[in-house]
C-alpha cells in the first residue's frame, strides 16, 4: 500500500517517522515535504491510495488513486475540497482536545488570578502589591463564573467536564442539535448566539473555521460582552473580527484575552513575524501563545498513535476512526 | 452587647458587612489597636472581639466571651492574657482561591506558560510552536499529582484536578478517607513512599513540629527529576537552601512558590522572600503571598463572621471554633 506524506506537516521527520514507525501493516511510505516541488509531487500523488496532508490546494497533480486522505491537524481548513478527487474519505485527528481543555483551564484561571502581572512584578522589582502581606488589590477567581463555550464539539465538551469540577456554570453553542449535553447546562443553536453572549463571564472560541464563523465574533457581538468578559480563542483567528477585538481591549470594554491562534503566521523570511496586523503584544490584557495550546507530548502521541491506526485499518479494510467527509 | 473590631483588617469587614450584623451588636471600631487612650475602656466593655491580633500587653478584657479572628492563623492571639470560658474561633474562605492557584501553576509549570507567553509577547518568538516544529511541552494528563496536607484546601485541589485525568495521591498527619478520583491517602510518615511516584507535589499542609522543614534535602533527592513543587502552606514546611540549589542545578524539574521564608518589613517593603534569588531562576514562578488573595475569599470570610456573630447573639452553637481559653 503507497502512503504519501505531504507537506510542511505530515512529511516532518517528527511526524512522518514517528507514524511510519507505528504502522504494523506493511505500507510503501514516500515523503515530500516542500509541496513546491512540482516534479516530486507529481509521482508521489499518482500512486498514493492514502496521502498524510493538512493541505491539499486546488492545483495539486492528479491522484487517481486516492482513497483516503489523512490529515495531521484537526482544522480541514487548507483543505481544498473540491480538488480532491471522488470517493476520498477525509478523516483528521483527535487527541488534541485534552490538551487544549487544559489550557483554556490555564489561561481561565491566570487572567483571573492575574498570574502573569503579579508573578512578574514580583520577580522583577520584588513587589508585594497583590497579596495578603503587601495589601494592594484582590484579584479574581473563577468560582461561579459562567462559561460560554462557542464550539460544541471534543474540545468544548473536555472543557466542560472540567470547569465544571471548579464550580462554572458552563453554557455552549453550537451549529448543529447536541444530542448529549455532557457537562453543559444549556445549549444554543449558534444562530442565537446573540442571546448567550451577555451571559458569559469567559467565550471559549472552540469552534472550526468555516462560512458559519468566519467572523462570528465581530464588532457587534463583542459589545454583547459583559465589559468584564474574558475571551479565550483556541480555534482558528479569523472567527474574530482583528481590528474590533483589539479596539474592544485597547478601550477595556471587554476584560482581556488569551489568544493561541492568529491572524498572521510566520515565514522562511519573517520567522518572528508578529501574529497580527496590530499590536496586541503591547496590550497588557492579552496573554498570547504562538499556537501552541495542542504542542504537547501527549497530544502529539495521541495523534500519531491515532493516525498510524487509522493507515492500518485502511489496508485491512476496517472502518476509518475521525472519518469527517466522503467526497 | 458590645462587640469590638479591632485592627485595619477588622475594621474592613466591619465596613464590609455592617449591614448584615445584628441590630443588637453596639460596635466599636477602632483601627489603631495601640490606640492607648480608647483601648482599655473598648476593652473592658467587649463581649466580642473581631481582630486577628491580642497581644499580651494589651489591657483587660474580663468581659470577652467570642474572640472571632478575621483570619485563619490564631497565632497572634495571646491566650494567657484572654479570660477563661472565651471561645477563639477562625474564618476560612480561602479554600477556594488556593486550590485554584494549585491547579493554575500545576498547568503553568507543565505548559511553560510563563515562558512561551513571555518570549512570544516581548520577541515574537515562535520558537515553541508547531508551526516551528518546536519541541512539544507537557500536560497534566496521565500524570500523578501527590497532595501533602489532605485537609480543606487539599480536597478542593483532588475534586478540581480530577477531571484532568491525572492519577492523585495524598498524605495527611491524621488518617482521612480518600474521597472519589484520590487513589490513596498515605499517613504523613510514609511521604518518603509517595514522593517518588509524583510529577507533581502540591503542599497544603499547615505549618507545625510535623511539617517544619518537611521537604529537606534527602525528600527532595526523593522525587522525580521532572517534578515540579508547589508551596501554599508556608515557606518553612520546605528547607530553603537545599530547595534553591536542587531547583539551580535541575534536580527537580521546578517550582511555583507563594509563602516565603521571610516577609517585606516596613523599612523595607520590597524585601525579597528568601536569602537565595529564586526569583532569578527560569524554572520558578514567584507570587507574593496571594493565591488566597481574592474577592471571593474575602465575601466568603465576611459571610462567615456574620454568620457566627448572629449565632454568638442567638446563643447558637458556633462555627469554626478552635479553642475555649
Amino acid at each position: 500500500m503507497k502512503v504519501s506524506f505531504v507537506g510542511n506537516f505530515g512529511a516532518r521527520p517528527e511526524v512522518a517517522k514517528a507514524i511510519i514507525e507505528k504502522v504494523t501493516e506493511t505500507i510503501e511510505p514516500t515523503i515530500l515535504f516542500d509541496i513546491g516541488d512540482g516534479q516530486r509531487l507529481i509521482p508521489a500523488l499518482a500512486d498514493a491510495e492514502i496521502v498524510v496532508s493538512h493541505i491539499w490546494k486546488a492545483d495539486f497533480p492528479p491522484a487517481p488513486r486516492l482513497k483516503f486522505l489523512q490529515s495531521p491537524a484537526a482544522g480541514l481548513d487548507l483543505i481544498d475540497l473540491p480538488s480532491l478527487p471522488r470517493g476520498v474519505t477525509v478523516c483528521n485527528v483527535d487527541g488534541h482536545e485534552q490538551a487544549i481543555a487544559e489550557y483554556v483551564l490555564m489561561t481561565m484561571l491566570a487572567m483571573s488570578h492575574k498570574l502573569v502581572d503579579i508573578a512578574t512584578a514580583f520577580r522583577d522589582r520584588g513587589s508585594w502589591t497583590g497579596g495578603g502581606a503587601g495589601g494592594g488589590p484582590l484579584h479574581g477567581e473563577i468560582l461561579g463564573k459562567t462559561v460560554g463555550i462557542v464550539g460544541y464539539g471534543k474540545i468544548g465538551r473536555e472543557v466542560a467536564t472540567r470547569a465544571a469540577a471548579f464550580g462554572c456554570p458552563v453554557i455552549a453553542a453550537n451549529r448543529s442539535p447536541v444530542a448529549d449535553k455532557g457537562a453543559a447546562s444549556e445549549i444554543y443553536p449558534l444562530g442565537e448566539l446573540d442571546r448567550m453572549l451577555p451571559r458569559c463571564d469567559f467565550v471559549v472560541i472552540a469552534a472550526g473555521l468555516g462560512p458559519e464563523t468566519r467572523n462570528l465574533i465581530d464588532g457587534r457581538r463583542l459589545a454583547l460582552m459583559k465589559p468584564t468578559a474574558l475571551l479565550i480563542n483556541i480555534g482558528r483567528a479569523p472567527i474574530v473580527d482583528e481590528e474590533a477585538l483589539y479596539a474592544a481591549l485597547r478601550d477595556n470594554r471587554i476584560g482581556g484575552a488569551a489568544i493561541d491562534v492568529w491572524w498572521r503566521y510566520p515565514t522562511p523570511a519573517e520567522p518572528n513575524a508578529r501574529p497580527a496586523n496590530l499590536a496586541f503584544h503591547e496590550l497588557p490584557n492579552v496573554l498570547m501563545t504562538p499556537h501552541c495550546s495542542s504542542a504537547t507530548d501527549g497530544a502529539r502521541a495521541r495523534r500519531l498513535g491515532g493516525i498510524a491506526v487509522n493507515i492500518d485499518r485502511f489496508v485491512r479494510g476496517e472502518a476509518l476512526r475521525n472519518a469527517v467527509l466522503t467526497t | 452587647m458590645k462587640a469590638l473590631f479591632l485592627g485595619n483588617v477588622a475594621v474592613d469587614t466591619y465596613e464590609g458587612v455592617k449591614g448584615e450584623l445584628p441590630p443588637a451588636l453596639d460596635c466599636i471600631i477602632l483601627n489603631d489597636p495601640i490606640d492607648r487612650a480608647r483601648l482599655p475602656a473598648a476593652a473592658a466593655d467587649a463581649s466580642i472581639l473581631v481582630s486577628n491580633r491580642w497581644l499580651p500587653d494589651f489591657p483587660p478584657a474580663p468581659r470577652l466571651r467570642l474572640v472571632q479572628s478575621v483570619a485563619t492563623g490564631v497565632e497572634l492571639f495571646d491566650l494567657a492574657s484572654l479570660p477563661k470560658g472565651c471561645a477563639i474561633c477562625n474564618a476560612f474562605g480561602h479554600e477556594t482561591a488556593i486550590a485554584e492557584y494549585i491547579v493554575m501553576t500545576w498547568l503553568a509549570l507543565n505548559h511553560r506558560l510563563p515562558e512561551i507567553s513571555g518570549e512570544f509577547r516581548t520577541r515574537g518568538s515562535w520558537r515553541t510552536s508547531w508551526v516551528q516544529s518546536g519541541a512539544p511541552h507537557g500536560e497534566v494528563r496521565g500524570t500523578t499529582l501527590g497532595i501533602v496536607g489532605y485537609g480543606r484546601v487539599g480536597r478542593e485541589v483532588a475534586r478540581r484536578a480530577a477531571p484532568f485525568g491525572c492519577r492523585i495521591l495524598a498524605a495527611n498527619r491524621s488518617p482521612r478517607d480518600a474521597e472519589p478520583g484520590v487513589e490513596r491517602v498515605y499517613p504523613l510518615a510514609d511521604l518518603d513512599a509517595m514522593l517518588p511516584e509524583c510529577d507533581t507535589i502540591a503542599l497544603c499542609t499547615a505549618l507545625g513540629p510535623e511539617t517544619t522543614g518537611l521537604i529537606d534535602a534527602r525528600r527532595l533527592s526523593l522525587m522525580k527529576p521532572t517534578a515540579f513543587l508547589i508551596n501554599i502552606a508556608r515557606g518553612q514546611v520546605i528547607d530553603e537552601e537545599p530547595l534553591f540549589a536542587a531547583l539551580r542545578d535541575g534536580t527537580i524539574g521546578g517550582a511555583a512558590l507563594d509563602v516565603w521564608w521571610q516577609y517585606p518589613t516596613p523599612a523595607d517593603p520590597e524585601r525579597r522572600g528568601s536569602r537565595h534569588p529564586f526569583h532569578e531562576l527560569p524554572n520558578v514562578i514567584v507570587t507574593p503571598h496571594n493565591s488566597g488573595w481574592t474577592g471571593g475569599m474575602i465575601r466568603r470570610r465576611w459571610d462567615e463572621i456574620v454568620d457566627n456573630l448572629g449565632r454568638f447573639v442567638r446563643g447558637d452553637r458556633l462555627i469554626n471554633l478552635v479553642t475555649t481559653v
